[in-house]
């Protein structure tokens, strides 16, 4: 784990939680101290006390001792043991604490008690597996004991987000980077903007002119009525101009912009599938798939909209209320002080009724994911529905939930449409003010106003009410960027956790030996799935991986793939260690027939040839008739050109099954995982595929995952999989002859369910 | 009483499991005969908190069930009901003092009964509504947050709860 990451998990503890964000420095020396120099090798926040009450003790473990320490007004109260003296470590889970006891000897008291909140447990569970290990006589490499504790504690929260917030700015900053290729459009951009601001201005400005300096003076005559029309005309094409090059400016900048956004939602959304693309699966089971797929599609959507109008539109806006009221201002400044002084006033009001409907909104969302729950809970489960004749049950629980939804939404209307006609009648009131000022001046009381004057003051006045909207919603629109931009740069800033070494080793040939050496794996760091798995496994040779569903027999098939890396030992292929592998390359070696074949959407050709994009047309076919595809793709209309749809669904479960190996054959591996490859289909289809497999698996290295012991009686050998460990190993008849043996007993109760 | 054991047949067996505290801090249990150190889940913790309760070994298999801490011995009684209280433990907030959102995320700031706490939920994930009243809010390590009666708390609170409450 890089520093960086080190200094997120510290940002994270110290924004989101009360509790330090590693074991005080005076108290580490302390306890060294107190081990005569010993270093902490690892630790733990219990924060809860005996009585259950938030507290601060910190459980630190050295290489010979386990130390309690304990706040006590300014001073800190440590007890020491010695862990030679440790036989037993017990975690007693609860709904929100633990209880970590370490025991002695058999009836002597606990030499340590923890309690804890579930936000520290996976710290003690660190703990608690190191203490574990040493007990069962197993060393494992000393951790760094910060980070290990950082992580435990801000890894949940960092998963939730994984950006720290409060850098807003930051994030805006690095969101416009992504119009620096695009400069020369920008600038452009902006400049049509910013003509279309100005010009904007002219014609209420010629408006007033013409009426106090041509139309009135040749009213009362001042003016000859000659130069007066050719004064006016003149005024009018000006008119007419300026509108004009608004609308042309207006063009410019709509397609310059709207281009120019749609290419930075393309840059993004390029680097972010390209990215995703390099993720480890564990990023993909941290997050779901309608979460990824929404940061590629909505919110680089979201982006462009705040990219291409957002950025101009607000920065525009602030310009066009000050020009506005400055030339207010310098037309008449009493009427312009009545226009400019409330719009502060306005701008607040929009802000905090954006404010006030985000409160409606959380409430509405609530009780909409109310209603989305009844129907994700019952359109997916309809037959359970219907078989328990349930219908109108579930149509009154809808019915219940819709109108709470509707009541709710109905409340945010009536917010708003209160709101608008309330504001506007803000703005009309300072028309009417300006009138009211404007009337005994224009009938000669007061100072003097001219009539064209007042014309331009009030047409300026009706393009106040733009700008005002979008500053007042500035902070929700730069709220919702920012959080697009966030769920963007979340995955973007996602490090891949299996990575290439420096100088990555290719196998030629990969000869297929698979050594697993005291492998402990855990998926979120801490909770061993497996736990010191040792195995070797000849080149060529047939595994069959048995056990109960969550031993732990899909994690070993995902660390061969090296979809994962071990946190613990080794994994060795012809005796090289796993990570030291060229991951492509290795995996180009690798093949896997999954229970639940996932076909893209393209053709039969495609897909079988999905692995090698180059093969021959006659290998495509010798793929699929070993794998007894090729009759039932000659039935198909379009034969190999069959378009086999989302996932396949064109396809019988045997027949995209099939797909799926003559993929695999054609991909021809030197290590193949088959996982549960027939357990989905009828027997006769069974029949197929098991042929198909034989075929398959000859001269291979195989890892195949079944619970239907009796598909892998010709494996060479049986490797029982209980609770993360290699329970029994040896051929199917070796195991049977085990008389308390587990795989006699599955098999056993096989046979009685057949 | 009634206890099950694991793999057998339902039988009703008053009395017949005792429990207690011994020195090495664990509770233990016995049964027919058998003794485990055992710890407590309550199968019903929100609809039925104080009975049926399971009694799970190192394992995590179920040793026994209670159905009714009543019945049994004093002693024991006295030793379930603590660890009934360790293992029910939730921080029980009394005072709500702020609520922010911020990207997929929701920050909240309470007093609780046992202290001040800073937590951090999921933006959809909601507060539950629990079955004997009360809302229940799960943070993103897992540990539950309980208000007993929202309607209850101080004026603020009780406004910044308005959007989670029905």
């Amino acid at each position: 784990m890089d520093i960086e990451l080190q200094h997120t998990n510290e940002a994270i503890i110290t924004r989101y939680t009360d509790q330090p964000v590693r074991l005080p420095a005076e108290l580490r020396r302390a306890i060294e101290e107190r081990w005569d120099g010993a270093p902490v090798q690892l630790y733990a926040l219990a924060d809860l006390d005996q009585a259950l009450s938030l507290a601060e003790t910190w459980v630190a473990l050295g290489p010979n001792h386990l130390a309690t320490a304990r706040r006590s007004g300014e001073r800190w109260v440590i007890e020491s043991v010695w862990r030679s003296r440790v036989e037993a470590v017990r975690e007693a889970p609860g709904l929100s604490a633990s209880t970590l006891t370490i025991l002695g000897r058999p009836g002597d008291p606990a030499l340590l008690v923890a309690r804890y909140t579930h936000r520290q447990r996976r710290a003690f569970e660190n703990l608690r597996f190191v203490l574990e290990e040493a007990i069962a006589g197993r060393a494992i490499p000393t951790p760094d004991a910060d980070r290990e504790y950082a992580d435990g504690v801000a890894r949940p929260i960092r998963d939730a987000q994984a950006l720290v917030a409060g850098q807003r700015i930051a994030v805006i900053r690095r969101l416009l980077g992504y119009l620096t290729p695009y400069r020369r459009r920008l600038t452009l951009g902006m400049s049509a903007a910013a003509v279309i601001t100005l010009v904007s201005l002219v014609p209420p400005y010629l408006a007033g002119y013409l009426i106090d300096r041509v139309i009135r003076p040749a009213q009362q005559g001042s003016l000859p009525l000659g130069r007066a029309s050719l004064i006016a005309w003149v005024a009018v094409g000006a008119m007419a101009l300026v509108y004009l090059v608004r609308q042309g400016a207006a063009l410019v900048r709509l397609r310059l912009m709207a281009i120019l956004g749609e290419w930075v939602a393309r840059d993004l959304r390029a680097e972010l599938y390209e990215h995703i693309q390099r993720l480890s699966l564990a990023f993909f089971s941290r997050k779901k798939t309608g979460s990824l797929i929404t940061r590629v599609s909505a919110d680089t959507d979201r982006l462009w909209e705040f990219l291409a109008f957002g950025v101009v539109d607000v920065s525009l806006s602030l310009v066009m209320l000050a020009g506005l009221s400055a030339v207010l201002l310098s037309l008449d400044w009493r009427l312009g002080l009545v226009m400019t002084l409330p719009v502060p006033l306005f701008c607040w009001l929009i802000y905090r009724h954006g404010e006030s409907i985000n409160r409606l909104f959380i409430r509405a969302w609530r009780k909409w994911s109310r209603v989305s729950d009844v129907l994700s809970d019952t359109i997916p489960g309809i037959r359970v529905v219907k078989a328990f004749n349930q219908e109108d049950r579930e149509i009154a629980r809808f019915g219940e939930r819709n109108e709470d939804v509707t009541a709710e939404f109905n409340r945010i209307h009536h917010l708003w449409t209160g709101f608008w006609p309330f504001l506007m009648l803000g703005v009309h009131t300072m028309t009417v003010l300006v009138w009211v000022f404007a009337v005994p001046r224009l009938l000669g009381t007061g100072a003097a106003l001219q009539a064209g004057t007042f014309v331009s003051f009030l047409l300026y006045t009706t393009m106040f009410v733009a700008p005002i909207e979008i500053i007042g919603q500035m902070a929700r629109t730069m709220n919702r960027a920012t959080t697009s931009a966030h769920r963007v740069f979340e995955v973007l800033d996602t490090e891949p956790e299996v990575r290439d070494a420096a100088a990555p080793v290719r196998l030629e040939p990969v000869r297929g030996r698979v050594t697993f050496e005291h492998v402990t794996f855990a998926y979120d760091g801490v909770r061993q799935v497996l736990k010191g798995v040792s195995f070797d496994v000849l080149p060529g040779e047939l595994i069959g991986l048995v056990g109960s569903s969550g031993g732990g027999k899909s994690t070993i098939v995902n660390l061969i793939a090296r979809f994962y890396d071990v946190t613990g030992g080794a994994i060795r292929i012809d005796g090289v260690d796993l990570r030291r592998l060229d991951t492509g390359h290795f995996r180009r070696q690798i093949g896997m027939v999954l229970q639940d074949p996932y076909l893209f959407h393209g053709t039969v050709l495609e897909n079988i040839r999905y692995g090698l994009p180059q093969a021959a047309l006659d290998e495509v076919i010798a793929a699929a008739q070993a794998a007894n595809a090729h009759d039932f793709v000659c039935k198909l209309p379009h034969g190999y050109d069959t378009l086999v749809g989302e996932r396949g669904h064109t396809l019988s479960g045997g027949e995209r099954q099939r797909v799926s190996i003559a993929r695999a054959i054609l991909h021809d591996p030197r290590i193949l995982i088959l996982d549960e490859a027939t357990s989905a289909v009828d027997t006769e289809t069974e029949r197929e595929i098991q042929q198909a497999l034989e075929r398959l698996i000859a001269g291979r290295t195989v890892f195949a995952i079944a619970h239907r012991l009796s598909t892998l009686r010709k494996a060479s050998r049986l490797f029982v999989i209980e609770d993360g460990r290699l329970a029994e190993a040896g051929t199917h008849r070796e195991l049977l002859d085990r008389s308390e043996g587990r795989y006699r007993k599955l098999y056993e109760m096989q046979l009685q369910l057949a | 009483m009634t206890t099950v054991m694991v793999g057998e047949t339902p039988v009703r067996a008053d009395t017949e499991v005792t429990l207690e505290r011994r020195a090495d801090g664990q509770l233990w249990a016995t049964q027919r005969g058998t003794v485990r150190a055992v710890s407590v889940r309550r199968c019903f913790p929100w609809s039925e908190p104080g009975r049926l309760v399971s009694l799970r070994d190192q394992e995590d298999e179920e040793f026994a069930l209670v159905s009714d801490p009543a019945a049994l011995d004093r002693s024991s009684r006295r030793a379930l009901e603590e660890a009934m209280v360790e293992a029910g433990f939730v921080l029980r907030v009394t005072r709500v003092l702020d609520i922010e959102e911020e990207v997929e995320i929701r920050r909240w700031r309470v007093e609780t009964g046992q202290g001040p706490r800073r937590f951090v939920t999921r933006l959809d994930d909601w507060p539950r509504a629990l079955p004997g009243g009360g809302l229940l809010i799960r943070d993103v390590a897992g540990d539950l947050y309980h208000l007993a009666d929202p309607s209850q708390m101080d004026r603020e609170s009780r406004e910044l709860l308005w959007a989670f409450v029905d």
